[in-house]
């Protein structure tokens, strides 16, 4: 009854005008930032945080939440319609969608992406909604140990789906936990890394790093390759409702999708981007017919769309229950529930039951909202679709470099991004992922806490780790992945990722 | 020198570097109480293993170091322009400083000069309006006032 009460209440919450505005705004933005090749949701939350300094703690993240969730819903449009992926989960939609489109299948390809997330997004929602509240409870019962094996095993889970070698994405890891003690020691008080200079005194600004990893660093790249002039397919208005035929294929697909998405999603390290790639990998493998994949094959879209935005859902489990981000659009919504001040985490639900319920309902509201704004407006994207990158990305550069100021109102953030986007393109240059980089930084003075917090509590011995049996479990799920790959080699990872075109978050 | 091998150079001198500040400047503790470099120390120890495992591997790569992009003056201009209106946004104010760097880049790729003023004018007055204007941003304003 505790969780009906607890809807009742989101509802309240959820359909209070003004938060309904801003849901929508969210999710509408999203959609934008989902359309757009090269500004990824992640990019976009870090942007619009500042904005959202004057809104209430529920309002604010409700926006930013529907920003990663609507993102989900855009990029597949780009995907159908370009054979460019709008964002990175929407990666494989390119093969079978844009095979649809070209076959002039564009409206059916466009419906199933939208039904289907609207399908998976409400199905994860239900269950994040039955499953936070338990696993809030069972949260409540983890001391530092627990944490800190969580989290060691969280970034293993990310290294291990890494696109590039796993020792380069370890290294991030390792390169982000140093990022992250940046600035005032939490225990000590003692400030470290900053060298006298007065904007490293707070630590590197999370919106900052992530605009130079994921925005500017995105932008140089995509000026050196040069965009070449596509192709883009022009959608009936009518049309966009899948046939019966259609609809037979992709039920399945679409509640695998789902159920497959909502256990990547909440892993942390996994999520939307890995639940697209697997749920396509199933749908190819279970098939009756494997070799029309590529081809135009409804299930390839219906799948990972579903997945995506089933992972999308499960990711805010983590947050929720333990405080522990999934992803760096996690990681943002984490620094926007503390900006607020909000302890994300397992008393989240007793503290602010007001942003725990609203948030998990206001994702009800939001998924109708994106089903029935984005089949009209899919001409609307497709006509911004042909404004040319040469006109675009100055306006992306100005809007980041907008945002990581005005955090702080600190032209030093600036200079964080700007070396952070000069860093990010070298990385992708050297093959290295951003994603480890910047969820070691998040996590790392969390992990410093715990772990230091853990030695004390032991007196010393690092036994505490494997005496207690639930720490105990998730260290040797972490050295199991560790060793994993020295074995097998990882060629079904490999294999998945170069099935695909390149493209980043 | 492949690429592997330089960036895990680059990587090593990074760990190494972290490490001993963290283990000269700021204090390891003991395993009973650890300190403020405890932690630093180790992920920088980690970091150095792993970059040397990295620059092991390569060796045996015989792939040349190619950085075709890096020659691009465009995007060296980009990023100059990025640092640029960093430094000069709190002498000019904003919308000054908007203007010349959205006309800059959008004469980079784009030609026109009407269009590219015109368009770079209208875009930082809207973003001056959207961003001080609605979401009271602090802006930092110009000799001219905006």
């Amino acid at each position: 009854m505790e969780i009906f009460q607890g809807l009742l209440y989101g509802f309240q919450v959820a359909l209070q005008p003004i938060n309904l505005f801003y849901c929508f705004v969210g999710v509408f933005i999203g959609t934008l930032v989902g359309v757009l090749p090269g500004l990824g949701p992640a990019a976009a939350i870090a942007l619009l945080l500042p904005s959202t300094f004057a809104a209430s703690p529920v309002s604010a993240i409700i926006m930013l939440a529907g920003i990663y969730y609507g993102a989900m819903y855009g990029g597949s449009t780009t995907s159908i319609l370009v054979n460019i992926p709008g964002e990175a989960a929407s990666v494989v939609t390119c093969l079978d969608g844009h095979a649809m489109a070209r076959q002039g299948r564009a409206g059916p390809a466009l419906g199933i992406s939208a039904f289907g997330s609207f399908i998976a997004g409400t199905l994860s929602v239900v269950v994040l909604t039955f499953l936070a509240p338990s696993l809030a409870k069972v949260a409540l019962s983890f001391g530092p140990p627990e944490y800190f094996s969580l989290m060691v095993l969280g970034l293993t889970i990310l290294t291990y789906f890494a696109r590039e070698s796993m020792v380069k994405a370890l290294m991030m890891a390792a390169a982000g936990l140093l990022c992250g003690s940046v600035g005032v020691d939490s225990i000590s008080g003692r400030y470290r890394f900053t060298f006298g200079i007065q904007t490293l005194m707070d630590g590197l600004g999370l919106v900052p790093v992530i605009m130079g990893l994921f925005g500017i660093s995105e932008v140089l790249l995509n000026l050196e390759q040069g965009k070449e002039k596509q192709e883009i397919f022009a959608t009936p208005a009518k049309g966009l409702f899948p046939s019966r035929a259609d609809w037979r294929l992709s039920t399945m697909p679409i509640l695998r999708g789902s159920v497959l998405g909502f256990f990547l999603g909440v892993l942390p390290g996994a999520g939307a981007i890995i639940a697209s790639f697997v749920a396509y990998a199933v749908e190819k493998r279970v098939s009756k017919y494997p070799e029309r994949f590529g081809t135009g094959a409804i299930e390839g879209v219906a799948g990972p769309e579903a997945a995506n935005n089933a992972a999308a859902g499960g990711a805010f489990i983590p947050l929720l229950t333990l405080g522990i981000p999934a992803n760096a659009v996690m990681a943002i919504l984490l620094g926007a529930l503390m900006i607020h001040g909000l302890q994300p985490g397992a008393l989240l639900m007793k503290q602010a039951p007001d942003v725990f319920w609203g948030i998990i309902t206001s994702m009800y509201i939001g998924n109708a909202m994106l089903l029935v704004l984005n089949l009209p407006l899919i001409p609307m994207w497709a006509r911004l679709l042909k404004v040319p990158y040469a006109i675009m990305f100055p306006f992306i550069l100005l809007f980041c470099l907008i945002g990581s100021y005005s955090v702080t109102n600190n032209v030093g953030d600036g200079i964080v991004m700007w070396v952070f986007g000069v860093l990010g393109y070298l990385m992708k240059k050297f093959d290295y992922e951003g994603a480890p980089l910047i969820l070691a930084m998040v996590i790392g003075p969390m992990m410093e806490e715990a772990l230091r917090q853990s030695l004390i509590l032991s007196a010393g011995s690092f036994a505490i780790f494997l005496s207690r049996p639930i720490s105990a479990g998730f260290i040797l799920a972490a050295a199991l992945l560790l060793l994993l790959p020295l074995i097998t080699r990882r060629k079904e990872v490999a294999k998945a990722w170069t099935s695909v075109p390149q493209e980043s978050e | 020198m492949s690429r592997d091998l330089t960036s895990a150079l680059f990587w090593l001198a990074f760990a190494i570097f972290f490490s001993i500040e963290s283990l000269t400047q700021l204090k390891l503790g003991t395993l009973h109480q650890p300190g403020p470099g405890f932690f630093p120390f180790w992920a920088g120890v980690v970091l150095g293993l792993l970059s040397l495992i990295l620059l092991l591997n390569s060796l045996r790569n015989q792939e040349r170091l190619s950085l075709s992009g890096l020659k691009s003056w465009k995007l060296l201009l980009v990023a100059g322009a990025l640092l640029a209106y960093l430094l000069l946004l709190e002498t000019l104010g904003f919308v000054t400083i908007t203007f010349l760097f959205l006309f800059l880049l959008l004469r980079l790729e784009y030609k026109g000069w009407v269009f590219s003023a015109v368009s770079a004018l209208l875009g930082a007055l809207a973003s001056y309006a959207i961003f001080q204007l609605w979401l009271k941003t602090q802006l930092p304003t110009g000799p001219f006032g905006i």
